[in-house]
Order: C-alpha cells, then structure tokens, then sequence
C-alpha cells in the first residue's frame, strides 16, 4: 500500500447514494457525509433540499443525522438560524461538549436565541410556553457543563442573560470564592443588564444569597439592598452590628459612610427612621421579655457575634437585653450612625478637610479681576461665579472681601448670583449657614427693606448650603416662600427649597411650591418649575403629568422651560419606567418640552449606556428641527454614557465636526460631563480643535468641558494642562475676544481649580452607584445656557478627592500611608504668583500707546533695544538661561521652575501621604496601607472615608484635625482671631465669617 | 481471503450470471444488496483505509459498479446510471493509485459524456472532458463523444444522426437513439428564433419527420404555443407570450426620495 494518503475528491458520489431507494445505502451516504462535510459543503449545499426532505419523512435513525447534516451545511452557509433549528432536530447527536467552530457558534447562537426568547416572554408571561424545550435542554446541559468545570464566571453570565435566577444560585452556591462570584454579578447587573426590573429581581436573588451565606459581606449587601429601597433590611443590618462588638461597629459606620456617598437622602432618611423603630421596640420589649422569660436573654446574650439577629427579625428585639453598661454604649453609637447617615458628619470631615488644604490661588483670580472691563456685567458675574466655584465649600471668602466695591458693582440678577455664590463657598457649612446668611435674609415678617435681590440669592445660597441635606432648613425656606409675594424672593426660595428637600418628595413644600407656579409669574414660575422637579426627583410620581398640563396652558416660555426640566427630573433612573412620559414630551409640538424630552431620556438612562436611549438622542441631534433640541440631545449623551467614559468621545466625534454650532457645542459638553474628572487623553484631543472654533459659544462649552475634564490633573500629568491653562489666560486678557468665550474662559478658570484644588466631579459613588445630586447638579448646571444663576448647580457635583481615615470615635487619628508614585504626578499645580504680576505688569507695555513709543524713542537705541528681546522671550515663554543679562528679574515663571527641576536630586519614586491626604482619581491606583502601622483599615478603599481598626486600643491616640481649622485660620484669615478663638473650643468647625454689605 | 470478501464475490458471480441470464430482475435485487454490502468495507471510498484486502475489494467494488451502470444502460433508467456513475466514479479518479485501471473506463466515461450530451447538459459535459487526461480523449470512446458533440454545436446535424451507425460500443445505441430527440428539440428551438412561420412541409423536412402525423402529434406534445394555420406553422404567439421589461419607476423615485432623506440628515 503505497500510495498512502488517498482521499476523494468530491462528494459526488456520496450524494448519488443518497438517491438510492435502499434505506441502508441513504444512512451510509449521511454518516460518510457528515464526516467529509467541512470539505465538500459546497458541494453538500447544493443538494440540501434532500437532505431536509429526509429530516422531514425519512426513517426515524435516518433523520436525526440528517438534521445534523443539514445543521452543519447551514452553518458554513453562515445561515445559524436554519442551522440552529436543524441542530434542535439532531437531538443528542448534537454534541454540547464537542470543541469545533461549528459546536461553539451554534452555542452561542443558541444562548443567544434562548436569552431573547427569554427576555421577551418576561414582557408577555404567555409567551412562556413558545420556548422550544430542546432549546431549552441544550443550554441547560451547557450551564451544567460550565458549573461542573468549574467556569462559574461564565455560568453566571449566562444565567443572567437568559434570566435564569435558579441556575444563578447554583452557580454561585457551588463557586469557591462566594465573595467574589457576587460582586462579580453586582457588577454584571449593573453594567450589561439594562432592564431595570430585571435588575431588582437579580439584585433580590443576590441579596438573599448573600444574607444565607455564613459570612455575610454586609457592604455590599447593603448597597444591593439601597438599589433595591429596602431600608429596613438595612437598618436591622446595622443594628445587628452596632450591638455587637467594637469592630462590627465599625463596619456599620463604615456602610454608613458608604450609603451616604449615593447621596439617596429619602433612603438614608428612611434607614434612620427604622433604625429609631427598632430601638424603641427594642426598650419595650425590654420590661415585658425580663418580666416573662429568662432564656431568652441567656440566649441573645450568649450570641455577642450578632450574626443570627440579623438575619432574625423574631430574635432582633432581644438583643439589646445585654448587659447594662453597655446601653450607654449602644446609645453612643446609634447616635454616632444616625450623625453619618444624616450626613452631617461628612459633611463636616469634607469641610475641614477642604478648608484646612485649601490651595487655591487667589492671584488668578485677581488677574481675571484686572483683565475684565467692569461695565461688561456678564464677565463681571462670571467673575464671582468663577470665584465662588473656586472656593466651593472651603469657606474661605477673603476675595470677596478685599474686593467689596468691586463687587458692588454687581446689581439686579447679578446681585442675586453674587450672593447665592455666598452659598457654593460655604457649602456644607450646615450649623452656621443660616447665621452666615442673616444679613442678606429678609428680616422676619417686616417687608423686604433690603434689595429682594439679594434676599432671593440668599435663599438660593441656603439651598445651596443644604443641598440634599435641608432637614434643618426647609421649615425657615417655607416660611420665607410664604411670607413674600415678590418674584425673585420666590424664585430664590423655590430654588433653594427643591434643593434642600431634595427627592424628599414632600407634600406640603410640593403644595407651596405649586401655589407659586399657579400664580404664573414668569420669573417665579421658573424656579418652581425646577424647585418642583427637584423635591421629586426619581419618585416619578403622576405629579408630572400635572406639571406637563399646565406647561401646556401657560404662555410664559421660562415657565414652560422650568417644567419641562423639572418634569426631566421626576423621572430620574426610572428607565423603562419612564417611556411613556418620554414619548409624550418627545412628540410635543413645543420645542421647550421635547427639549426637555431629551433633558428626560438623559435622566431616566443616566450611566447605564442603554442602547435604545443612545439610539434615540442621535436620532433627535440629527433630524430635530429646533437647535435647542439638538444641542440638548447631544449634551444628554453625555449624561447616558457616563459610565463608560471612553465611549463618549468616540460617539460624538462626528457630531463634534458638525455644520451646526449647536450641535458642535453639545458635543464639547457631553465630552466635558461624560469625562469629567477623568483627564481622558481622547476627550482633550476632541475638545482642543473646538476651543479655537468659529463660534463664540462653541469655545464657551469647549473651554468649560475642557475645564471639567482636566479638573485634579496637573501639568505633569498631561502636558496639556499647562498649555490649557496658559490658553484660558491669553482669552482673559485678550480685549478682543468675545465675551461669550471669555465668560467661558473664566468659569472654566473656576472650575480647573474648583474648591480649593480639592475635588473633582464624580457622577458615580466608589461602589459604582449614580450620585444622585451630582448627576442633578450637572443637568441644571448645564441650563446656565439660558439662566446664569444656575451655573452655582455645578457644585452639587464636586466631591472632595481625600481619604479621610476615622477612628471608632469618628475621629481622624495620625495615621501614614503610601501612594507608590512620583509626588509631582499628582501634586498641586504650581502657584502663578510671579507670571501672573509679570503679566499684568507688562501689559501696557505690550500695547505700545503712543506715549509710551514716545518716551521709549527719547531713551538710549541699545536700551531700548535691550528691553524689547528680554520682553519678547516672556512672551515665548522661552527657557531663557536666567544669567543672561540685567533683565533676568523679568524672566518668567516658567524659567524658574524649568531651572529648579534641573538642579535637584533625582525625585522619589513614593511619598508617605498622612491623613487626612488629597488622593487625586488617578493616583487611586497607586494607594498602598503600610504593614504594620497602628491601624487597619477596615476596607481597603483607595479614597474616602476609611474606618480604622486600632490595633493598640490601649495607648493614647493622637489625633489630627482637631486642632487644623484654628491655625488655618489665623493664617487665612488673621482679622478675624480675636472672635473666633472663643467660639472655637466648642466647635471643630472653622468660624463664620464676619458679615459684609455690598457697598451700593 | 476474508469471509465478507468472498460472500460479495460470491453474490457478484450470481449476479454476473444473472445478467448473462439476460434475468433483469434478479439482477435488480442482487445489486442493491450488493450495494450494501459494499457500505460495509471500510477502504473503499470515501474513507480509503488500508485494510490488507483493499486492493481485492476496490477492484469489485469498482466492478460492481461498472456492472451497474451497464445495467441501468440496458433498463433504459436514466437517473440509475447517473447515480451509478457518479458512485463508480471515486474509483477512476482517486483509487487510481491503489488499483490498475480497468478495461471498461474509458467506455463508460464515453457512455456518460454522451448521456450529457443527450440531456443538453453541455456546461457539466465540458467539465467532465476537462478532467479528463489527453490521452484519454485518443481513445475511440471519448473521441466518439467529442465529435458527436462538435458536429451538435455546429449544427451539422445530419452528422449527428449519421454517426449512430459508428458507435464504438453495442451499449451506446440507447443513447444515440435519445440523441435524435434532442436534436430535433435543439432545432425545434432554433426554428423558432429563426421564423415567424414555416410551411407544414418545411417544417417536415426540418424537424425530419417522415410524415405530417408525426409533426402534429410532436407539435401538440412539446410545443403546444405553435399555430398550424392555412397549412404554416406560426411560432409567433412564443414569441409575443415574452415579457417586455419595464422600468421600475416607482421604485426607483422612493429610492431616489430616500437618498435625498438621508443626505440631508448627514452632520
């Protein structure tokens, strides 16, 4: 047999057989067939009708190898859906476990098949019965296969997308690692399963899971169940741990904290309240169960561990029954969690935090100061805007009152931002805001004697001082709503009510604040509008309708504006929920409400990337008649991808090279919300042609994106920092430029440098929840298009970058920790104090006025001379060698610090960080906890707040903050020592300042 | 020897006597078991193992089909042969190597190309010349068929009907007799792109007919369309019964439309 290798080169005759009337030749024709297919598939092709005819009425051994066959021709075909069927029809002889192409493709084919048949008969609960059972049988016997490999990762993905919960729990019951296979399907819910109710009922199934396991990991639980609205779940969670031991406790501040960072108030609101019921149950329970019976207490007390309480409602109410002492104990710490939950206690650690590393540098401001011409009130408002937003919640406001007649050159509506800016400064400043704003407030009962102007921005600013934490507050707000019946006052009190009841849903403010709409004040109406939307935030309560109707019946256009925005933030995160409303307002004939249509689809799909969303607002940015819409809808974006940040610049690169500015400006501000924070090299190479646009508004959005993107990057970090900083400059102080694109420049001053350098804007929480006030602030933030006031939103969206480490008395002890990355990557950008006077100095000089030539021609030629080429190296910003000649006092900035890099040694590749730090998003990666030291953190979070264990509970602990705001204060603001040192033993907080008049 | 072997063997002589019988229906039956019996040997094509035997076995393999496609030749079944052939056909073309050639290769290829010819189907009648070695086409079987075929292209017709007295093998006579009706339908066709109308007579001497009966039954049977009139056959109404193409305006303008929509809706 020599000839070895023979092979038939056709199927020819294998297909003749199978016309053969014996039944055994058509067998043999189809095994040898089946075996030769992959070769001669063109050729099988052709005769495939009779090979399904033989599927169809061929003996019963005959057809299941022809199904199988015809499977196989079908799928070289690339035609998987015959191919499917056919597979289905070849019953076991269709191998799930085989490795070829053709076994993998129709698997996939078939999952797919399986999930959307699956997802669509959850629609339709009749349609149940339309699943093949064969189908179904496969991907069971493919799940199976991977849970018994081992492959749980896939077999949960798969069990979630064809909505098999049971295979879930299997899946995750038999994986090694329990802790990471959840975490892994919280993550998978939120990111690819785009159905909401789906979603709760994956998160449902989780969450049970997790409570069943033995060692429940009860941070994410309690995030599951925030998603799910279930505070009582959360609280009794919590209740459990506080009673027992010193590190449960911990661990219940530390969920506290983590709750908090979702910023969902009506939830944290309820979550107290059930802790509170549970307490008091508690106590009475107390008499009645140690006057029946004993064993009980013997029971809960032999169980310190408080694991089973938790999970049993029936025993919860024994627990506290231990021993005495430790009530007072108990006591402490239930008012030490309702402080987090309230927030309060965040919000006081962020502020002085954000005081005490207050960075901000006042010599830019007062360089856009000197560059804006005072008459133009547009710069001028942008000025305090962009101040104000500098300052965000560190409480420092020494420019305003170095400048006070300057700034009382501000009047009417800029009156009102002026003081509402008062509020962005001293954001958070929750026990004194009320003190902080009296001089401006309207004086109790009598009629406004101040301007309303500014009493309205006062109210405003105590909204802004609130925001999301009014609980204080929106009592005075109400009765300040009520009291007046002059239009600012109310727009001012309507804005800062919403803001402070925020999503609280509150009937007698919603009452209020209807009445104000219903008196169809064109000013008023607005901010009640939005007010309205605010209190209702994502309850998507039939309040909405009601808002749409009357925006039907009035004529005023900023009211119909206000609505339709506040209708958009009724249905926050309510995704499918939310169409039908959507669809109304997108097939109105007014442009202002399919504007907020759009407003609408962006809120109700925030960060989940859904397709049919994206799909829609493209659909609307192209093809919409109104400019309005259209910038809208391309904005939206923004808002919807989110989440997945790398995505936005690509999807909206083409939009950005649009005929149509709107559209362009839309685009540069979708970039700027999507990537905000995120210093994103795609979405600065997108931005940069659009900040030397045609169109003076498309700079305006290009620079404030650019701004928001860039924020908490330094020049280090991405060269192009600098040279953004360098730009927003030349704008200010080109007389030429036109206003809108300046007003931009300086905003987007203000918001590179926002909050003492201290924050950045964050949509989404560490445990990748939306934030909800930020996602609300950034939407009414962009609104600033038609209503500048509004620009003050944007500081709902900024969240400190520290990590702040508590101790279980919820106090920040000394504590050191490494960040394995060269310090100047993330460091403060430098202080511009020199190029900044340097500048200004040599401003007029650069003009040349005919008296300066003059006297310049009168001097010495080579004087003259020398002058000019030192100035023109200034102004190239060439790294001159600072020797050069009798100029080099004049030499920039920059050539120092080029100088300064050279001559030091080599710089570290770490640095010690001591708490509390500034850990910027980016340095989050290269946080490392030190072994070894004193304390352990609880969870290993690269940012935030951080519980600390005390590994030597018995040595003093020294602490850190404690003492930091009084000796910031003497340094920032020395006039006011003598008042605030005595106040200050009482309070951590640093002092109010003193009160100040607008001079006119 | 192997005892399957030899049961095949023996079943293939009972055949064979069958045959020289001239008891067709025996033969019938033993070839379909024969047929399965042959499934069962595992190095005959497609799968070629090389079993000790597979010489003795491709060889009457290859002669059991051989004998079968002589045998659907004399029952006159034209899709058996087909079916015969092209399962006779692995052992010319791939067990080349393995077995000599057999005596009776070239005349059954001959026999399949003139079947091509028979059934017009002169696209796979090229193909299977192609593959097809040179000195295969010297040989007076095939050679027979490609002259048969050249004269068929021509029109050379008379040539065709002619070379029926010249065939080279006594199993080729079915064909040739075949081969006339299809030369007659090839002029049936071309008659009627060529004429609007012909007399009866020319039609007779055209379509070679020997008598007047003959041409209505032929006409009535395969051309129904054709009109017998005033003593001419009329081939118009074929011609009108053809579909004039029209232009799909309408389509066309809702294309056009639509390009225009989706241009302007370009950023």
């Amino acid at each position: 047999m020599a000839a070895a290798a023979v092979s038939v080169s056709s199927a020819g005759s294998l297909l003749a057989m199978l016309q053969e009337p014996a039944p055994e030749l058509k067998l043999h024709a189809l095994a040898s067939l089946n075996s030769l297919v992959h070769a001669f598939w063109p050729e099988i092709s052709t005769s495939v009708i009779d090979i399904e005819s033989l599927y169809e009425d061929g003996e019963s051994d005959q057809r299941q190898l022809a199904a199988l066959l015809a499977s196989k021709v079908f799928f070289y075909l690339a035609d998987f859906k015959s191919a499917l069927t056919y597979a289905l029809g070849a019953g076991s002889l269709f191998d799930v476990s085989d490795d070829s192409d053709y076994t993998q493709t129709l698997l996939a084919k078939a999952l797919d098949e399986y999930a959307t048949i699956r997802s669509m008969a959850s629609g339709a609960t009749e349609e149940e019965k339309t699943i093949d059972p064969r189908l179904e049988a496969i991907v069971e016997r493919m799940l199976d296969k991977c849970i018994s490999d081992g492959k749980y990762q896939q077999a949960m993905g798969m069990a979630v997308e064809c909505r098999r919960l049971d295979k879930l729990e299997v899946a995750i019951s038999q994986c090694d690692n329990m802790h990471g296979a959840l975490s892994y399907c919280i993550n998978l819910s939120h990111q690819y399963v785009s159905h909401r109710e789906y979603r709760c009922e994956i998160l449902h199934c989780l969450a049970k899971i997790y409570l069943d396991s033995s060692d429940p990991d009860f941070l994410s639980i309690c995030q599951c169940l925030m998603f799910l609205n279930e505070p009582d779940t959360v609280a009794t969670i919590l209740n459990g741990l506080l009673i027992a031991s010193e590190d449960d406790a911990l661990f219940a501040y530390q969920i506290a904290f983590d709750l908090v960072e979702n910023e969902n108030q009506a939830f944290l609101l309820d979550v107290r309240n059930h802790l509170d019921a549970l307490r008091a149950s508690a106590s009475t329970d107390l008499d009645s169960a140690q006057a029946s019976s004993n064993d009980q207490t013997v029971n809960a007390a032999a169980e310190p561990s408080g694991d089973v309480q938790m999970r049993d409602d029936a025993t919860m109410p024994s627990s506290p029954l231990t021993v005495d002492p430790n009530d007072s104990v108990q006591a402490d710490r239930l008012t030490k969690i309702k402080g987090i939950l309230s927030g309060e206690t965040s919000i006081q650690l962020t502020l002085q935090f954000l005081y005490s590393h207050n960075r901000s540098d006042l010599l830019i401001l007062k360089t856009i100061k000197q560059a804006v011409e005072t008459r133009n009130s547009v710069c001028h408002s942008a000025t305090i805007c962009s101040n104000a937003i500098m300052h965000a919640g560190t409480t420092v406001d020494t420019f305003l009152r170095e400048n006070l007649e300057w700034l009382g050159r501000a009047t009417n509506w800029a009156k009102f931002s002026a003081t509402a800016g008062l509020g962005v400064i001293h954001r958070g400043h929750l026990q004194q805001g009320r003190a902080l704003m009296a001089p401006y407030l309207p004086p109790d009962g009598a009629v406004g004697s101040a301007s309303p102007y500014s009493e309205g921005g006062a109210l405003y600013a105590l909204g802004l001082i609130h925001a999301n934490h009014g609980e204080g507050i929106k009592q005075f707000l109400r009765e300040s709503l009520r009291n007046t019946s002059n239009e600012v006052v109310q727009h001012g009190a309507c804005l800062g009510l919403g803001l402070a009841a925020l999503g609280t849903a509150d009937e007698e403010i919603c009452e209020d604040i209807k009445n104000v709409l219903y008196t169809d004040s064109a000013v008023a109406g607005e901010a009640a509008g939005i007010g309205m939307g605010l209190l209702l935030v994502g309850t998507a309560s039939e309040k909405a309708t009601e808002m749409l109707a009357y925006a039907h019946d009035t004529q005023h256009e900023k009211i119909i504006r206000g609505l339709a925005l506040g209708i958009a933030l009724t249905v926050y995160g309510r995704e499918e929920e939310a169409d039908t409303l959507i669809e109304q307002m997108t097939r109105d004939q007014d442009p202002i409400l399919r504007y907020g249509g759009m407003y609408a689809l962006a809120l109700a799909y925030r960060g989940t990337a859904n397709n049919k969303a994206i799909h829609q607002l493209l659909h609307f940015a192209v093809s919409d008649v109104s400019d309005d819409v259209r910038r809208t809808a391309v904005l939206a974006l923004g808002f919807v991808l989110y989440n997945e940040p790398e995505q936005t610049p690509k999807i909206v690169s083409l939009l950005s090279e649009s005929y149509n500015p709107h559209v362009r400006y839309g685009a540069a501000l979708a970039v700027g919300i999507s990537c905000a924070g995120t210093g994103s090299s795609e979405a600065i190479s997108l931005l940069e042609p659009l900040m030397s646009d045609v169109v003076d508004f498309v700079r305006q959005g290009a620079l404030i994106a650019m701004a928001m993107v860039m924020i908490q990057t330094n020049e280090s970090y991405d060269s192009r920092v600098g040279t953004f900083r360098r730009q927003l400059e030349k704008i200010i102080l080109d007389k030429h430029e036109d206003t809108m694109s300046k007003m931009g420049a300086i905003l987007a001053s203000g918001i590179l440098d926002a909050g003492g350098r201290n924050v950045t804007i964050k949509l989404k929480s560490r445990s990748k929840h939306d934030k909800l006030t930020a996602v609300i602030g950034l939407a009414i933030f962009t609104q600033f298009w038609y209503w500048y006031p509004l620009t003050y939103f944007i500081s709902l969206a900024f969240s400190p970058t520290a990590l702040i480490g508590l101790n279980s008395d919820l106090k920040v002890p000394k504590f050191e920790f490494l960040s394995n990355a060269k310090p100047s990557l993330f460091d403060y950008p430098k202080p511009t104090t020199q190029q900044a006077t340097a500048t200004s100095v040599k401003l007029p000089a650069a003009i040349l006025s005919t008296y300066a030539k003059a006297k310049s021609r009168a001097k010495k030629e080579a004087e003259s001379k020398a002058q000019e080429k030192a100035e023109s190296k200034v102004q190239e910003k060439a790294a001159a060698p600072s020797s050069e000649d009798a100029s080099a006092a004049s030499t920039s900035m920059q050539v120092d610090g080029a100088a300064e890099k050279k001559a030091p040694e080599p710089e570290p590749t770490f640095q010690i960080l001591s708490n509390p730090a500034r850990v910027v998003p980016a340095q989050e990666k290269f946080i490392k906890f030190l072994q070894g030291s004193r304390y352990e953190p609880v969870k290993a979070a690269p940012s935030g707040f951080i519980l600390l264990r005390d590994l030597k509970p018995t040595e003093a602990e020294e602490l850190v903050l404690s003492d930091a705001p009084a000796t910031a204060t003497t340094n920032a603001a020395p006039a006011e020592q003598g008042s605030a040192s005595a106040a200050m033993a009482v309070d951590e907080e640093p002092q109010p300042p003193q009160p100040f008049e607008f001079t006119s | 020897m192997d005892p399957k072997l030899t049961e095949v063997a023996q079943m293939f002589a009972r055949f064979k006597a069958a045959y020289s019988r001239n008891d067709l229906d025996a033969c019938v039956t033993l070839l379909s078991q024969l047929k399965v019996h042959l499934t069962k040997f595992p190095s005959l094509p497609p799968l070629f193992q090389q079993t000790p035997n597979a010489v003795e076995e491709l060889k009457l393999a290859r002669d059991i089909y051989e004998h079968a496609v002589v045998l659907s030749v004399k029952l006159e079944d034209q899709d058996a042969f087909e079916r015969d052939f092209c399962q006779l056909k692995p052992y010319y073309m791939d067990a080349c190597g393995i077995i000599p050639p057999s005596p009776e290769e070239y005349p059954i290829l001959g026999l399949n190309l003139l079947r091509l010819l028979v059934q017009n189907r002169i696209a796979e009648f090229h193909t299977e010349l192609e593959l097809l070695p040179v000195k295969a086409l010297e040989h007076p079987c095939i050679k027979h068929a490609v002259e048969l075929e050249q004269s068929f292209m021509e029109g050379a017709y008379n040539r065709v009907l002619s070379a029926r007295q010249a065939v080279p093998h006594e199993t080729y006579v079915y064909f040739m007799d075949l081969l006339a009706k299809t030369v007659r339908d090839e002029i049936a066709g071309c008659s009627e792109k060529g004429y609007d109308s012909l007399s009866i007579s020319d039609a007779k001497q055209m379509l070679m007919f020997s008598s007047d009966q003959e041409l209505h039954q032929y006409i009535t049977e395969e051309h129904p369309e054709w009109e017998i009139k005033n003593g001419c056959v009329f081939f118009q109404k074929a011609k009108e019964s053809q579909p004039c193409k029209e232009i799909p305006s309408l389509q066309l303008i809702n294309q056009t439309l639509s390009y225009a929509r989706e241009l302007e809706r370009i950023v």
